[in-house]
């Protein structure tokens, strides 16, 4: 109750501060409503097992002026397999799940504010590289359920900005309260929690970290380091990212790499990708919370060819291996990401 | 299991130099023509014109253009869009100002870049 009334006075607030600061357009940028998102299918073939995992997560974004913003995305994901998993005809559903929905008020550069359901800012993962037509190796790593909570989502409040920057660098901040919720689409738990990072324009270097605490059940902790780079004058993208909680701690190391510089045929290689992710793993107190039970380790390699930059086609393939037997992990499929303006419109 | 958590931190920074190393010393130096090529250096958009926000985009604290930040900052998590239809760069632009916590001037800057 608190966290709307809260929410409530920072919206009237913004209503205010808005009237007043109202900038001049120096653009012909347009405010008309979007309909985007990424859509796709996966054909995952895991230790035997086939899955046939068609996707759809289309989100609306409505602007209210150029300072706040509502925006909301639902996923869609068809989850197929055999009766009896490796014979019988194709069974399964369709699961819907409404992932954030939330206002953001650009109230200016060291403070932005969103109240809502809105993605948890933990690590790297959740809130930048899940959308099916951004990551680069379908499956998520392994410490991906670290910082996630129930859902993914926390229901309350947000800030974010960033509160220096420089010509060389500038430093990012979010920082949350969620509140409980067990209403069955909007899932969270009680956490508060936050992340920081440097990003090193000129060098495309971004470190940070992020930390929560879960203000229900046992309390917990959970951490995160990462690195994103992508060195200019190179066509590679590097991420490494170490998480720890209660229940363990691994790493992942992703490498994408661009065939761009192939000395043959390099119309058709500059197209293609080549990504490696490896990764290790180790629980704490038997593990859990969406963490294996023993330590894990895991290399993916993948082939993606981009039509264009939002239509690709892609395939990996990745071995685990654990104490409870290894697996062959094979994915590929198409993923394409849409981009429509909700009506017509003039420029401005 | 405590005594595996050096060996996995060591491992993750043994990891990660080697990925650096390896990064560097495969694509170190290609021709200043080439930072095009690069695979975070998308061409740039349809909708922009580098030549007229190179030169009317200066300005504040970053001292960058609106193709320099666009460079910089709009492949740090995917692909880096090749055209946004005008009518949707502001909202676009506020989305993305969000989630990669670009600074008022950012976006104003990328505005001007992307719909001149
Ligand atoms: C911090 C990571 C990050 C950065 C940096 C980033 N994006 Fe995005 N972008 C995303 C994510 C995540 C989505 C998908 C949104 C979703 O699924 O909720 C997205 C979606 C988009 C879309 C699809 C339409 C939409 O708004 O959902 C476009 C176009 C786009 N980004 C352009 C850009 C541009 C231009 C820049 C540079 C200013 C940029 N992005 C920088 C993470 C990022």
């Amino acid at each position: 109750m608190m966290l709307w009334r809260a929410s409530g006075l920072l919206l009237l607030g913004a209503g205010v501060l808005y009237a007043q600061s109202a900038d001049p357009p120096q653009n012909n940028a347009g405010y008309v409503p979007v309909l985007s998102g990424g859509m796709g299918y996966v054909h995952n073939v895991n230790g035997g097992v086939t899955s046939l995992e068609p996707q759809i997560d289309p989100i609306l974004l409505l602007p209210l002026g150029s300072h706040f913003l509502i925006e909301s995305r639902v996923d869609f994901t068809g989850y197929y397999q055999r009766q009896n998993l490796t014979s019988g005809p194709y069974t399964g559903t369709v699961y819907q799940t409404l992932e954030f929905a939330q206002l953001d008020w650009l109230a200016s550069t060291p403070v932005m504010a969103t109240v809502g359901m809105y993605l948890l800012p933990f690590g790297m993962y959740n809130e930048r590289l899940d959308p099916i037509w951004i990551r680069n190796l379908q499956d998520p790593p392994i410490t991906a359920a670290i910082g996630n909570g129930s859902s993914g989502a926390g229901d309350g409040i947000m800030l974010r900005g960033v509160p220096y920057q420089n010509s060389s660098f500038s430093i990012q901040y979010s920082s949350y309260f969620s509140a409980l919720s067990t209403i069955s689409k909007i899932q969270a738990s009680r956490t508060a929690g936050g992340d920081t990072s440097i990003f090193f324009g000129n060098h495309r270097l971004e470190i940070g970290t992020s930390y929560q605490r879960y203000l229900q059940g046992r309390q917990t902790n959970n951490v995160a380091s990462y690195l994103s780079w992508q060195p200019p004058r190179t066509p590679l993208d590097v991420k490494f990212e170490y998480d720890r909680s209660y229940n363990g701690q691994g790493y992942w190391l992703e490498n994408a790499l661009w065939l761009r510089q192939s000395p043959f045929l390099q119309n058709i290689f500059q197209r293609f990708q080549f990504v490696t992710r490896m990764q290790q793993f180790d629980p704490f107190h038997g593990g859990g919370n969406g963490l294996p039970s023993v330590g894990t380790n895991r290399f993916d390699a993948g082939l993606n060819y981009y039509f264009k930059d939002d239509l690709r086609l892609i395939s990996s393939y990745g071995r685990q291996f654990s104490s409870k037997g290894n697996e062959n992990v094979w994915n590929a499929g198409i993923t394409y990401r849409f981009l429509l303006p909700l009506w017509p419109g003039r420029n401005k | 299991m405590i005594h595996r958590r050096p060996a996995i931190l060591a491992g993750s920074l043994v990891a990660c130099g080697l990925a650096v190393a390896g990064g560097l010393k495969l694509y170190a130096s290609p021709s200043s023509q080439q930072q095009n090529t690069s695979a975070q250096s998308q061409p740039a958009p349809k909708s922009g014109n580098s030549e007229k926000s190179g030169k009317s985009g200066h300005a504040g604290k970053t001292a960058k253009t609106g193709e320099q930040i666009f460079q910089q900052n709009c492949s740090r998590c995917h692909q880096a869009p090749m055209s946004i239809p005008p009518r949707i760069t502001g909202t676009v632009i506020m989305h993305m100002r969000v989630r990669a916590r670009l600074t008022g001037e950012e976006q104003q800057l990328l505005l001007k870049y992307l719909a001149p």
